[in-house]
């Protein structure tokens, strides 16, 4: 075991404010003890900023949290000590503990939106954790604070409720809870996982700035590996409750050292290329191939909605062609997917699809009204793949569904067979038809979800945010799955998502949306490389990636506009679209 | 399934939901074996041993006709079970059905039944009782009947607040999307997830069910006297409370025991049903 003082790669710039030693948690499940976290030791210097990266499971957040003395019911420290500010902290006596928590460290939640309570204004949240301290808690102060975290008019948003907030707004008042009482070590759990990417690199700038601004020491807590690599000065990476790698954030993000690490780091997608790595090549596509699916000026209204959540959207998709829309939550890419798949209906425009039969069919209606050829061309894969299961069937059971509705298979004999032919086709075997959803880990759902996709033999696959939920290595399987297949099976796919660098490894073409309007449509890599639009831009500019150590600009929300509802799509060149709204090149 | 594995999902159980089960399970057992197993006939008078306290002859001593206390607590559950499982399983079904066809529906459906459900509520359950005793007389299928009526709103609109969430998960969206039909999709994919709040309610109707019987045959509705009835027996042997405790107690002491019992049980199947199920993974 390697001692404290000799950890830190750089000179320590003051003294530790928070030492983790030698620390084991374990709890009981079942017969035997489950360790979450062996042997973690570190130390936070004044002024430092650790992340803590690790993938689901690995210990990162329980370790993180007992820097405020918090341990999940059940579980246990078996050795090791964690000392903050020169206390041990689990020998403190409740009423210290409380003290300490909120005072002198301070948490961050990972959704800010279910941590602040939905009946209180917020301001009056703010003040709370003020007057617990015992801190002055006059509403020129909460301002004062709600300003400092760059909300805008701070005087009128103190007076909101939660949900009245939008995420962001949410994860800063949280943080200006935070922040209120002065505190030196600030934990951030996952501070921006539930954050779309323009926000989550405000969000990120606002946090350097504060730690700069009120010389905080920082813990923060990660499965995002750009995220760590934005804020973090030094890095500890978890896996399994066992360090495997520590240093600074530039050597373990850039030249890892330990192989897991360098897996993680290699299974994550990228939107710009790791220093010294070459670029990839563009993924290039025969756009020969016959249209698929149709779109033309296509409106999409929610049941008894005032507005429409989609208007005129355009897209065509070719046969064997991935098709990725990619937009911030509220942008209409899942609202198309919706319509696509026929859970709700085109109010007007036109949609139409090649079906199995091989004949143009209608997809304004919604499903019910659709023909079994026309339902059984669409498919579609759900974000949520534990949810998307049915907890009470079995896998096998709810595999051969498609194959029964869709008359895909005549006999029980060969239904059974089928779907051990399609479960060994996702990387599954036969066995798997026997278990039931709770007993699959995520990626193993998922890939349940894309057999069951397979079983009903479409044209179109719609993926809708179909990794949001998995770690990174496991992502980076079932979207090579998913490409496999797609190229196998001459599927196209309408792949939504969130993410640019996911959507640059699967995307031929890539549409970009914003407030129900395409903002943006063209090639990948024309749409990636030569961006016009400013919302485009702002995109790209706001992702962060590991051993990028820039930092999207602190009023990146702001710089985002309305859609001008007037603009007309232009056309750039090799038909890459362009809205002609303010500030678009075009 | 061998004994083993009986064994092992036993104690998952647990304790207390064991005891539950044991307790309704000996209730049972004693009503369904009375004919063999009392000492005595259950309405046999015998006015020479009236009123007497607890011997060897009459363990529970004898009641103000000298019948035996022992005899007529044995048999006298049987009416209410009889009812009770009769009627639980009727206003459970029925509630279910309306229940997710509420949730399923939403929209005007769901409005005027819900509706309907509320005013059928807004009726105290005795009074709908002795309304409908009264109109149409005191029949076993009548009370069977009255006492569906009265339980299927209540079952209805939990099972409606159950199938709601149920209606909007993802797996049912993927149902949808795949097209399938209104039957498939609430027998496939929502009946199995609500099957626990299912069960206890099943369980927690059949204890009031049973209270409501006794009631019944308290106010003198049920079953007619001769006839062993726990609820009829507390009535008529409550003015002999001082003298010979044990007519008025020990069917007072069984409709507890059922009822205690048949409440850890449910507590404990919608535990092991529920939450618990789910995370192990158990189809």
């Amino acid at each position: 075991m390697e001692q404290p003082a000799t950890r830190s790669t750089e000179p320590a710039p003051g003294k530790p404010l928070a030492v983790v030693e030698g620390l084991t948690i374990s709890y009981r499940a079942g017969d035997g003890d489950v360790v979450v976290a062996r042997d973690v030791s570190f130390t936070i210097q004044e002024g430092e900023t650790m992340g803590l990266v690790g993938e689901s499971g690995s210990g990162k957040s329980t370790v993180a949290r007992t820097l405020l003395g918090h341990l999940r019911p059940g579980s246990r420290i078996d050795s090791g000590t964690v000392t903050v500010l020169g206390k041990d902290v689990f020998a403190l006596t409740e009423p210290e503990l409380r003290d300490m928590r909120g005072s002198q460290v301070a948490v961050v939640p990972q959704n800010a939106g279910q941590s602040l309570t939905p009946s209180m204004r917020v301001g009056r949240q703010i003040q709370e954790s003020l007057k617990l301290h015992g801190l002055p808690h006059s509403l020129e102060r909460i301002a004062e604070l709600a300003s400092l975290v760059r909300l805008p008019t701070p005087r009128e948003i103190i007076q909101c409720y939660p949900h009245e907030l939008s995420g962001g707004q949410q994860q800063r008042i949280a943080i200006a809870m935070a922040v209120a009482t002065d505190p030196m070590v600030m934990v951030l759990d996952e501070p921006t996982t539930a954050l779309d990417v323009i926000t989550q690199g405000a969000v990120l700038s606002l946090i350097q700035e504060l730690r700069e601004r009120l010389q905080m020491s920082i813990l923060i807590v990660s499965h995002d590996l750009g995220v760590v690599s934005a804020i973090a000065e030094n890095v500890i990476v978890l896996n399994q409750g066992v360090v495997v790698e520590r240093g600074s954030a530039r050597q373990v993000l850039t030249a890892p050292k330990a192989a897991y690490t360098q897996r993680l780091l290699a299974a994550a997608p990228r939107l710009h290329p790791a220093p010294g790595a070459p670029a990839p090549e563009p993924i290039s596509f025969d756009d020969e191939a016959p249209i698929l699916l149709r779109c033309n000026e296509v409106d999409i209204r929610y049941p008894h909605a005032h507005s429409l959540a989609v208007k005129g959207f355009q897209l065509d998709v070719r046969r064997g062609e991935t098709v990725a829309i990619v937009g911030e939550s509220g942008s209409g890419k899942s609202t198309v997917a919706q319509a696509i798949a026929g859970l709700l209906s085109v109010e007007n425009g036109e949609a139409t699809i090649v079906a199995a039969d091989d004949q143009n069919q209608d997809l304004r209606r919604p499903v019910r009204k659709r023909p079994p050829m026309v339902r059984r061309s669409v498919q579609m894969i759900f974000q949520n793949a534990d949810l998307a299961l049915n907890p009470r069937r079995s896998v096998g059971d709810s595999v051969a569904r498609p194959l029964k509705l869709f008359k895909r298979t005549r006999s029980r004999a060969e239904t059974r067979q089928r779907v051990g032919t399609l479960l060994t086709e996702v990387g599954l075997t036969e066995a798997f038809a026997r278990r039931v959803p709770g007993q699959l880990s995520g990626g193993q759902r998922q890939r349940i979800g894309i057999a069951r996709a397979l079983a009903a033999e479409p044209r179109l696959l719609i993926a809708d945010e179909i990794t949001t939920a998995l770690d990174v290595s496991v992502q980076a399987d079932v979207l090579r799955l998913l490409d496999e297949l797609r190229e196998r099976h001459e599927l196209s796919c309408l792949f939504i998502s969130h993410d640019l660098a996911v959507v640059k490894v699967m995307a031929h073409r890539i549409v970009v949306m914003k407030d129900g309007y395409v903002v943006e449509s063209g090639r990948a890599a024309a749409v990636l490389n030569d961006a016009r639009h400013p919302y485009t831009r702002a995109l790209l500019d706001s992702v962060v990636e590991a051993g990028a150590e820039h930092l999207p600009s602190v009023d990146i929300e702001q710089r985002v506009r309305k859609v001008d509802s007037s603009a007309a799509m232009v056309d750039v060149g090799d038909g890459h679209l362009v809205r002609a709204d303010e500030g678009a090149e075009v | 399934m061998n004994v083993v594995t009986a064994v092992r999902r036993a104690k998952r159980l647990g304790a207390v939901t064991l005891v539950g089960i044991t307790m309704v399970a000996i209730i049972v057992l004693l009503t369904i074996l009375s004919p063999i197993i009392s000492p005595y006939d259950p309405i046999a008078s015998n006015a020479n041993r009236v009123l007497l306290g607890s011997s060897w002859e009459h363990w529970l001593g004898t009641d103000a006709y000298g019948r035996d206390v022992l005899s007529r607590t044995l048999e006298g559950g049987r009416f209410a079970l009889l009812v009770s499982l009769l009627a639980t399983s009727i206003s459970v079904a029925v509630g279910t059905f309306v229940g997710t066809i509420a949730a399923y529906y939403e929209g005007w459906i769901d409005g005027a039944i819900t509706r309907v459900l509320d005013a059928l509520l807004a009726v105290p359950a005795v009074l709908w009782l002795l309304l409908i005793v009264s109109v149409f007389g005191t029949g076993t299928l009548v009370i069977v009947a009255a006492i569906s009526v009265v339980y299927s709103p209540a079952v209805a609109r939990v099972t409606r607040a159950a199938a709601r969430p149920v209606l909007r998960s993802p797996y049912v969206v993927a149902a949808q999307s795949r097209g399938e039909m209104s039957l498939p999709i609430l027998f496939r994919e929502v009946l199995p997830n609500i099957l626990d709040t299912i069960l206890v309610e099943f369980a927690m109707r059949a204890c009031w069910v049973i209270l409501l019987v006794s009631t019944l045959s308290f106010l003198g509705f049920g079953v007619s006297p001769p006839t062993p009835d726990w609820g009829l027996m507390i009535q008529e042997n409550r003015t002999a409370l001082v003298v010979a405790p044990m007519g008025t107690l020990s069917p007072i002491i069984a409709l507890s025991v059922l009822v205690v019992g048949l409440n850890l049980a449910a507590d404990g199947l919608g535990k092991y049903f529920g939450v618990d199920r789910a995370m192990r993974g158990v189809a």
